[in-house]
């Protein structure tokens, strides 16, 4: 028999914590619920499950503390769920560690799709399988080549500059994941480069002319408005 | 203590604007007094131009501050400069104190007038404004009920009624996925409104990727309309326009909702983004039944939308969702418009690109 994933599914709203059951044991997973920070932080250390569904909204705590006490000693995948709409909000919970965040109200394919990111990246430490085995990453017709520091669309180099491509393989290294601005550019260009995005979204829109068809219709590139930006994942 | 401090500061506010105002004036009264005395200009003509500079200078400044600065340089002018003798101050010419007078006068009633009239302009517009979120109230509340009307008539008639056949369910549930996306959108639009603010609407703006927000709004839309086809084009070069991308993007959700909403049959949406000196402009041209009516100016009053339509209370009200488009137009500083084409709608609106000053 196979072993099914566990989702902890924290959540005070019962109809919403419920319907989030629903689905998710429908798809093959086991779901145990929690209604309170406190509840939910026991167990997490007694069930050990798979991967956390997190409201941010909860009746003891803020969901962010959670979030901040369990990345104190465990790379669980977390996915937020909030009411809390403002990208600051979604800015916030993602640099302190979330893997995901859903703005409610959301739909269930939404959500089994985030799910599923999330659990595929635990499973393979930092960044993909791919990459650590063959050194590339693909996604439809596009080919990232970590080793000879390239990108490949079609089978042709796109000829991306220097910053174009490291922007590049970092979304590659965690396709599927939105990246905040600020961890881009932290990342590239370290952490004391200034606060503007300005230089990021010019390399982006330089990028996309590279290898989008329509810039204005990525197929790979996507844009969280206001959060940051994601790479298409190869199912 | 802080009391005293506040009448003063209503009372004598000051700001470089008014200073600017009040010196200017001053200045052209001056110049004007001495090419009239040059000219050979009879005794006493000085003060009548100086009541006129004080009286706009009462008007055009706020608060009674610079009102009387100029009361009591006109005065002195007016002693120095333009009575004889010239450039000497003597205060024993008869009619001083009656001139200094007039002037205070004149200057007082004038500041008066200028802060009631300040004040009824003020209160008029607030009056408007409780005009205008009572007419959104009212248009939300309408958008609302007839959805969740639905909503619970849906779902009702499912569990009370075991009977009803899978088809029949499936239908009803559909109805209420439908009824429920679409009050997701009228909050969507409220939250909107709120991240204006109702004060001379500041909004954060930052330069961002105007194609960026575009092709969210569409990949959103398609994801919710998938048989209707949606083409964009873009500038070759990249346009950064200052904005607050949420909210665009909000308003371009809108447009393309209502292009395929309220053009009834539209089949294919074309978006387009262009710059055209100094500006950006956004279209949504849609191939639908174009918008009703000639006026296109009361299309983005939530309030003067035409409520007693044929197809029965018009739950699918494009007014919220356009007044909200304009609002949020208006506070980047840009202008929005609608037209009809030969066949379907346009709607457009255009965002500065340069930056405004601080």
């Amino acid at each position: 028999m196979q072993i099914r994933e566990k989702i902890l599914v924290v959540e005070d709203e019962k109809s919403i914590a419920q319907f989030i059951a629903a689905v998710l044991s429908e798809n093959g997973y086991e779901t145990v619920q929690a209604r309170s920070g406190a509840e939910a932080l026991s167990m997490i250390s007694s069930h050990c499950p798979d991967l956390v569904i997190l409201d941010l909204g909860l009746p003891d705590m803020d969901g962010l503390e959670i979030l901040r006490q369990l990345r104190g000693w465990s790379s669980l995948p977390v996915v937020v769920v909030s009411a809390r709409s403002h990208e600051r909000d979604k800015v916030t919970a993602l640099d302190a560690g979330a893997d995901d965040y859903l703005t409610k109200p959301f739909g269930t394919n939404e959500l089994l799709a985030r799910v599923r990111t999330a659990i595929r990246h635990t499973r393979t430490a930092s960044g993909n399988d791919e990459i650590a085995q063959k050194g590339t990453y693909t996604v439809g017709e596009l080919v990232i080549d970590y080793n000879k520091h390239q990108a490949l669309v079609r089978g042709e180099n796109v000829k991306l500059t220097l910053s174009e491509f490291r922007i590049v393989a970092l979304l590659g290294k965690y396709a599927g994941k939105v990246l905040t601005y600020d961890f881009i550019i932290k990342e590239l260009w370290g952490p004391r480069a200034g606060g503007s995005n300005q230089i990021l979204r010019v390399n982006m829109a330089n990028i996309r002319r590279k290898i989008e068809k329509n810039p204005a219709e990525p197929e790979y590139l996507f844009t969280e408005v206001g959060v940051g930006y994601r790479l298409a994942e190869g199912e | 203590m802080r009391f005293v401090k506040l009448i003063a500061a209503k009372l004598f506010p000051i700001s470089r604007r008014d200073l600017f105002v009040t010196a200017g004036i001053l200045l052209c009264t001056i110049m004007v007094c001495s090419v009239v005395r040059r000219a050979g200009g009879i005794q006493g003509f000085a003060q009548p131009v100086f009541v006129l500079a004080v009286l706009l200078i009462s008007r055009f400044t706020t608060g009674y501050l610079y009102g009387l600065i100029s009361v009591v340089l006109s005065v002195v002018c007016v002693n120095l400069i333009f009575t004889y003798p010239y450039w000497a101050f003597n205060l024993t010419i008869a009619g001083y104190p009656l001139t200094f007078f007039v002037l205070l006068t004149v200057s007082i009633i004038t500041c008066s007038l200028t802060a009631q009239a300040k004040e009824q302009a003020r209160l008029l517009a607030e009056n408007e404004r409780e005009k205008m979120r009572a007419n959104l109230l009212r248009s939300v509340s309408h958008d609302i009920r007839t959805p969740l009307t639905s909503i619970v008539g849906s779902t009702s008639a499912i569990l009370e009624n075991p009977g009803l056949s899978e088809r029949e369910k499936r239908e009803l549930l559909e109805n209420t996925r439908e009824e429920a996306q679409w009050l997701i959108r009228v909050v969507e639009n409220l939250l909107s409104i709120t991240r204006i603010g109702d004060e001379q609407a500041r909004i954060t703006k930052e330069p961002e990727a105007a194609e960026e927000v575009l092709g969210e709004a569409v990949r959103k839309f398609r994801r919710r309309f998938p048989d209707i086809s949606v083409s964009i084009s873009i500038p070759d070069d990249l346009l950064l326009v200052p904005m607050d991308p949420i909210l665009i993007e909000q308003v371009l959700a809108n447009l393309l909702e209502n292009a395929a909403v309220h053009g009834k049959t539209t089949t294919a949406i074309h978006v387009s983004l262009q710059a055209e000196d100094g500006f950006a402009c956004f279209s949504v041209r849609d191939n639908g039944q174009g918008l009703p009516g000639k006026n296109t100016a009361g299309l983005f009053d939530a309030a003067a939308q035409p409520r007693a339509h044929a197809d029965g209370d018009g739950k699918r009200n494009m007014g919220l969702g356009l007044s909200v488009c304009r609002a949020i137009v208006r506070a980047h500083g840009g202008t929005i418009d609608a037209k009809n084409l030969s066949r379907g709608a346009e709607v457009y609106f255009r965002l500065p690109v340069c930056k405004e000053e601080l």
